[in-house]
């Protein structure tokens, strides 16, 4: 369990800072993005026992990088504690009928934000 | 993991009941539960370990139980997990409230 906590209490003031700002999970990092705006992913077929933001209905599915928000810390490790492992997140938009078939409406998509370690290319 | 929380596609869960003029807590346990939650956050239990937790309750427990509720069992699990209460701790603290 190489991410070891405290374990002290936050002060009320700690407290209040966190519920007035937040956390921001963001890296300041140079990684380079492995996928690019515009271009066609496949969500990756896994099935971890584990912590995943990698929800079934879109494994295996194709979609389209839509937006790169930056580098954050992956909460695929982070919640085995097992490491940061900071990558790119993207928001992907899938087309509804690449979810649910044809009987879906061609209009309608779905913006999942997946991580590099979701995807790999079609 | 291809637990419960992992609704998407599942038929028959009905819609999703919108209220008007929310409140932050339904009753005051909710926020019992929530200020005990948030004093362990990161300096306790990074938030994902947190979610994780709550997607170990048994499925069928998951599924019946409000968002609290899960909070709670996470709190618990994690708390005993990580040996800073033990189960029977905590039993016997309730025992003494009520």
């Amino acid at each position: 369990m190489p991410i070891k906590t405290p374990n002290q209490c936050m002060t009320a003031q700690d407290a209040r800072a966190l519920l007035a700002d937040g956390l921001s999970c963001q890296v300041e990092s140079n990684l380079p993005a492995k996928f690019q705006v515009g271009i066609l992913v496949k969500a990756k077929v896994l099935h971890p026992k584990t912590y995943t933001r990698l929800p079934r209905y879109v494994r295996g599915k194709v979609g389209e990088i839509f937006k790169d928000y930056g580098v954050y810390v992956f909460p695929d490790t982070m919640g085995q504690r097992l490491s940061t492992k900071p990558q790119h997140v993207y928001s992907v938009r899938f087309a509804a009928q690449e979810l649910w078939g044809m009987d879906a409406s061609p209009k309608d998509s779905v913006y999942i934000d997946l991580f590099d370690d979701h995807l790999e290319s079609p | 993991m291809n637990g419960p929380h992992d609704l998407g596609g599942m038929h028959g869960m009905g819609p999703i009941p919108i209220e008007e003029d929310e409140p932050v807590f339904h009753s005051e346990w909710e926020a019992k539960v929530f200020a005990m939650s948030f004093a362990t956050f990161i300096n306790y239990f990074p938030v994902d370990e947190t979610r994780h937790a709550s997607e170990r309750m048994p499925p069928g427990e998951y599924l019946s139980s409000s968002y609290y509720e899960r909070w709670l069992y996470a709190l618990e699990l994690l708390l005993a997990e990580h040996n800073l209460l033990t189960p029977d701790e905590i039993e016997s603290r309730i025992a003494e409230l009520t």
